[in-house]
């Protein structure tokens, strides 16, 4: 017998992520926003208004890769980093994925997990997804580090860093979304108990954004500086096989991913000294739209070339979106950042940022470049400093049966 | 999870005698073997490392019975080697004299209704392991055979889960064959 039961849902209902890929390539072009409504119409073939996220939607747990990662972002959002305990060997590590795989299995199909105390909240999965990576540690520690996927280790220091403990390392990441925020913190909980039996809590770090029912059509999400943020990410599927999806190095990692989450403090006080035209030459890009200086839509190639009447590059030599830009293809890869707004310090400061979440096949080769290039110089380092900072490398999908990571653990 | 079914020898040989019966007679009415309840969601409250020698815990799971008849669970023998050697019972969580939830020996086993499911979970009914000779790791499994009123009887592998309730008062008053009190 299978220890899972079937999806309740009905198909109509899914949003699968190839079709998700396929609609946002042809239709709005966004990763953020629209994904859901604008696939309910495809399917059913017509032409009326958007259907909100339901509650009860699924995103599938089983497949090639792992789900919450080219799933559109859920508009809440959880990062848990765990420390092995002292001694735990591979078989240990076995048991442990094998029960976290059941669990996120059976809650990201709207289902109480084995056991579950509070099983009524686990009824509304609104797109739960739970995704597991692995640090450099978790390698270290379990005799793995020849397995290590290509290019995974830690960032080498940035000048611009100034790196909490609390915010950063792990060895095992857990990564949960949900459009319903209860979903989100009954998961979190329900595995959390079961990690804990492994692992020590290193950090817990939770986001937000717009909700995919209220955010503007056609337009990539903003971030607390009113910046419309991830408008180069990839969309297509081939996009997503060039830059996200590890594949030969090693075998075992096929199908999987690299994961560099950085927390960027953002002081939205001193940003709020700036007037509109000084916060957009920082970034290049128009605030109203996303469009680059240069052009009129989110998705204009921006023009680096062209100069103003006195003689200036219209999108800046220290702007953002120069630093970051790339013709490389080797240097491109997946933003899906959150939001994070954790009150006020007191000092009366706002305590308000980014998780700053990438996703790529090689970090060594695609994002350490890209990221150098902003340690060097970005006027956005003005206002944000990065406090934290992990790498994981997340294991392709499993099939009902397996586990997460059982190419590496078998 | 291993849900194979092995019908007893006291099963076999009532179909052995139906189908004497139906050869002597040639038009009885058809006897049919008895049929054995499905089990999933098998799970045992892991016991990380035994405390002070008494060690116990319980089984849960849910049982589905697709026949018209009811058919009692009435007990189950551990066959993972080395966990104890105390025979299971199956047990019940009910209100003693005093209002508090205590646990007790099922009496006639515990029921699955015809065409019906019931579940064994914390603060109701389980399968109980007493005296356990090692821990049960979280994540390990522990094999048990489950033992219906029929005559049928089903292999069940349980997972290891953690926990933090399932520790009713077993109440000496509440079971004639209890002798202390405990949690497991």
């Amino acid at each position: 017998m299978s220890p899972h039961t079937p999806p309740k849902t009905d198909d109509s209902s899914r949003v699968s992520r190839r079709g998700f890929l396929l609609t946002a390539g042809v239709a709005t072009g966004a990763l953020a926003v629209g994904a859901v409504g604008v696939t309910a119409a495809v399917n059913n073939g017509t032409t009326g208004p958007a259907v909100a996220p339901g509650a009860t939607e699924v995103v599938p747990f089983y497949g090639v890769h792992q789900a919450g990662i080219d799933t559109p972002p859920q508009s809440s959002g959880t990062f848990l980093g765990w420390t092995l305990k002292p001694g735990t060997d591979r078989e240990t590590v076995r048991r442990m994925m094998r029960l976290l795989t059941d669990d996120a299995a059976r809650l990201t199909q709207g289902e109480a997990a084995l056991p579950d105390n509070d099983p009524y909240l686990a009824t509304n999965p609104a797109r739960l997804t739970a995704t597991f990576g692995f640090g450099p540690g978790f390698f270290q520690k379990l005799g793995l580090s020849a397995e290590a996927p290509a290019g995974f280790a830690e960032l080498p220091a940035f000048s611009i860093d100034k790196l909490q403990p609390e915010y950063s390392g792990g060895d095992l990441l857990i990564q949960l979304g949900s459009d319903d925020p209860l979903t989100l913190s009954h998961a979190v909980r329900q595995l959390t108990r079961t990690a804990r039996s492994f692992a020590t809590v290193a950090w817990s770090q939770s986001g937000f954004t717009r909700d995919q029912g209220t955010a503007p059509a056609g337009q990539t999400g903003r971030n607390l500086f009113g910046q419309v943020d991830g408008t180069v990410n990839p969309r297509r599927a081939d996009e997503f096989a060039a830059q996200v999806w590890a594949t030969g190095s090693p075998s075992w990692f096929d199908g999987g991913t690299s994961m560099v989450l950085r927390r960027i403090e953002m002081n939205l006080d001193t940003w709020d000294k700036l007037d509109e035209g000084a916060k957009e030459l920082s970034v290049g890009r128009k605030l109203s739209n996303g469009a680059p200086l240069t052009g009129e839509n989110e998705f204009d190639a921006p023009d680096l070339a062209a100069k103003d009447a006195s003689g200036l590059h219209v999108i800046p030599t220290f702007a953002h979106m120069r630093r970051a830009k790339t013709d490389n293809p080797h240097e491109k890869f997946l933003r899906r950042p959150l939001n994070y707004d954790d009150g006020i310090h007191a000092d009366g400061r706002t305590n308000a940022g980014l998780l700053f979440a990438a996703y790529m096949a090689n970090i060594k080769t695609q994002y350490v470049p890209v990221q150098q290039r902003l340690s060097d110089l970005d006027l956005l380092n003005t206002w944000t400093t990065p406090i934290g900072s992990a790498v994981f490398a997340l294991p392709p999908g499993c099939q009902a049966g397996g586990y997460i990571g059982e190419g590496l653990l078998a | 999870m291993n849900t194979s079914t092995s019908v007893t020898k006291r099963g076999l040989s009532l179909v052995a005698v139906a189908i004497a019966a139906l050869a002597l007679v040639g038009c009885a009415p058809a006897v049919t073997a008895p049929v054995t309840p499905t089990a999933s969601d098998v799970w045992i409250k892991a016991v990380p490392e035994l405390m002070d020698g008494m060690a116990m815990t319980g089984v849960f799971m849910t049982l589905e019975n697709p026949t018209d008849e009811d058919i009692e669970l009435v007990g189950a023998t551990n066959t993972t080697e080395g966990l104890t050697e105390k025979p299971l019972e199956t047990h019940e969580v009910v209100k003693n004299a005093a209002g508090e939830m205590v646990m007790q020996e099922t009496e006639g086993g515990i029921v699955i209704p015809a065409q019906g499911s019931v579940t064994l979970k914390p603060g109701g009914y389980h399968v109980m392991y007493w005296d356990l000779l090692k821990p049960i790791p979280v994540g390990s499994t522990v094999t048990l055979t489950l033992e219906f009123s029929n005559g049928t009887t089903l292999d069940v592998e349980a997972v290891a889960r953690e926990i933090a309730n399932a520790n009713e008062t077993y109440d000496p008053e509440a079971d004639a064959e209890g002798s202390t009190e405990m949690n497991h």
